[in-house]
C-alpha cells in the first residue's frame, strides 16, 4: 500500500507526531522511509550563506555542514531508525515546499507525511488555526497523497482501520474515494465511513431553509452517496454512509471523533494558479488543524492513484 | 464481592505497581500487556473499570477503546487513561479520567472510588 514514505520533517518537536505515524505505518506496511529535511534557505541568490531553519542562524553552507546536519537528523530519529532499518536520511537546501515536492517526484514517493503547526505557546490565535505555508503548498501540488498529523493526539492510534472519507461530491472527491477504498480493502478489519455535510453555515441558508428542505437535501445526498460510492464497494461490506447538516469542517471533525476514526481522507479543490500562492480550502485546512487523527489530503494532481 | 479492575499496559513495572496498589485497596485485578490480550480478558471476565496505557505494541489505547465500545456488553465500562504522552487527555475523549505518568497514587485511588461510586 505505502511502499515509499517520505517524512518531511524539521526534526523538531513539532514533527514528532508525524514521525510517530510515519514509522508506525512503515512498520505495518514494510515501507521504505525517507527522512527528508530542508536545512535552510539561501540568504540570497547563489549565496553560500544559509539561514538554518532549526537554529535560525546564518551559516556558511559546505559539505561538512550538510554532513553534520544529516548526522543530527539521524541522531534525532535514532530510536526509530534502529527499529526500522529501511530508512534513509537526506537533507537539502532551498525553499522547503519546492525541495520536498522535488524529492517526492524524483523518488516516486507514494505518501508524504508531515507535521502541522509548531507547539510554540506564543503562537497567536490566528496561527493556531492556520496551516503553515509549506504544508499548504505541498498539499496543493503534491502528486501523491499527503498525510498530515497536526495534533499530538492524532498520533496515538498505532495503525489504520477506521477510515472516514469526507466528500463534497466533486471530481477530486472521487479520487479520494478510490484511495479510501484502496486502503480499506487492503486492511483486514477496516471500516469505511463515508460522510457528507450539507452546508447550512451561511446565515441565509440556516434561516431561509425550512427543516423539510434541509432533510430533503440530506436524503438526496444519501442517495447520491449510495449511487456514486456504495455501488463501487462490491464485496466490501464494512461501511457506513452518513450525511449531517452544519458547518462542514466542524461536522467532519465531530463525525470522525464519533466514529473514533484513525484516518480522515478528503480532497480539496485546487485551481490552476501558482502553487506559491494557492491556499487550501478552508474546510480542508480546518479539518487538518483540528482532527484527532491523521488527515490524508488528496489533490487533483494525484494521478499516481490511478496506476 | 470486590470490584474488578483490568490493567492494560505494556510496562511490567507499571502493571506490578498498579496491581499492588489496587489489591491493597481491596480490588481484584487482572492485567494484559497489549490491546488484544486486554480485549480477550475483558470479554472473558468483564471488569468494573479499566486502566489503559496509550502507547503499546500493536494497537494503541484508542484502538483498544474503539474495539471495546463496539462490544455491547463492554461498551459502558469506565476507562481511565494512564499515559506519559503529552496531550493524552485528547486521545480518548470519552474516557472517565486521564492521568499523566508519574501520577499520585492517592489521586488515582480517589478517581477510581469516585467512578465506582464507593
Amino acid at each position: 500500500m505505502f511502499k515509499n514514505i517520505l517524512l518531511a520533517t524539521s526534526a523538531t518537536k513539532a514533527c514528532d507526531h508525524a514521525a510517530r505515524v510515519a514509522f508506525e505505518l512503515a512498520a505495518r506496511f514494510q515501507s521504505h522511509v525517507a527522512v527528508f529535511h530542508v536545512l535552510g534557505v539561501p540568504s540570497r541568490g547563489f549565496s553560500q550563506m544559509i539561514v538554518d531553519v532549526r537554529t535560525g542562524e546564518s551559516v556558511p553552507l559546505d559539505d561538512d555542514y550538510k554532513a553534520w546536519v544529516t548526522e543530527e537528523i539521524k541522531t534525532y530519529y535514532e530510536n526509530q531508525i534502529k527499529s526500522h532499518k529501511d530508512t534513509e536520511t537526506n537533507v537539502a537546501v532551498g525553499f522547503p515546499h519546492r525541495e520536498i515536492l522535488r524529492y517526492a517526484r524524483d523518488n516516486k514517493t507514494d505518501l508524504i507525511v508531515m507535521g502541522g503547526s509548531t507547539e510554540d505557546p506564543d503562537l497567536s490565535g490566528y496561527k493556531k488555526i492556520m496551516a503553515g505555508t509549506t504544508l499548504q503548498r505541498i498539499t496543493k501540488s503534491a502528486q501523491c497523497p499527503v498525510l498530515i498529523v497536526n495534533r499530538p493526539a492524532a498520533s496515538f492510534w498505532g495503525g489504520i482501520s477506521s477510515i472516514v472519507f469526507g466528500t463534497d461530491f466533486s471530481k477530486a472527491s472521487d479520487v479520494s474515494f478510490q484511495y479510501a477504498k484502496k486502503i480499506a480493502t487492503s486492511i483486514d478489519d477496516a471500516e469505511l465511513h463515508m460522510f457528507h455535510s450539507v452546508d447550512i453555515s451561511s446565515p441565509h441558508a440556516g434561516l431561509s431553509l425550512s427543516q423539510e428542505e434541509i432533510e430533503d437535501q440530506l436524503r438526496e445526498a444519501r442517495a447520491k452517496m449510495r449511487k456514486r460510492y456504495v455501488s463501487q464497494l462490491k464485496g466490501f461490506n464494512n461501511y457506513s454512509i452518513d450525511v449531517w447538516e452544519g458547518l462542514p469542517y466542524v461536522e467532519i471533525v465531530k463525525y470522525a471523533r464519533e466514529k473514533q476514526a484513525d484516518l480522515i481522507i478528503m480532497s480539496h479543490q485546487a485551481r490552476d494558479v501558482s502553487p506559491d500562492k494557492e491556499r487550501l480550502g478552508s474546510n480542508m485546512e480546518q479539518v487538518i488543524m483540528r482532527a484527532t487523527c491523521p488527515v490524508i489530503s488528496i489533490n487533483k494532481h494525484t494521478s499516481a492513484l490511478n496506476n | 464481592m470486590s470490584k474488578k479492575i483490568l490493567v492494560v499496559d505494556d510496562d511490567p513495572n507499571i502493571v506490578d505497581y498498579l496491581t499492588s496498589l489496587f489489591e491493597d485497596n481491596g480490588y481484584t485485578v487482572n492485567s494484559a500487556s497489549d490491546a488484544q490480550k486486554g480485549l480477550d480478558l475483558a470479554n472473558d471476565e468483564p471488569p468494573d473499570l479499566i486502566t489503559l496505557d496509550l502507547e503499546m505494541p500493536g494497537d494503541w489505547g484508542p484502538r483498544f477503546y474503539r474495539k471495546l465500545t463496539q462490544i455491547d456488553t463492554l461498551k459502558n465500562i469506565p476507562v481511565i487513561v494512564i499515559s506519559g504522552l503529552s496531550s493524552n487527555q485528547y486521545a480518548i475523549q470519552k474516557a472517565a479520567a486521564t492521568l499523566t505518568k508519574p501520577f499520585d497514587k492517592d489521586e488515582l485511588i480517589k478517581i477510581v472510588k469516585d467512578i465506582l461510586m464507593e
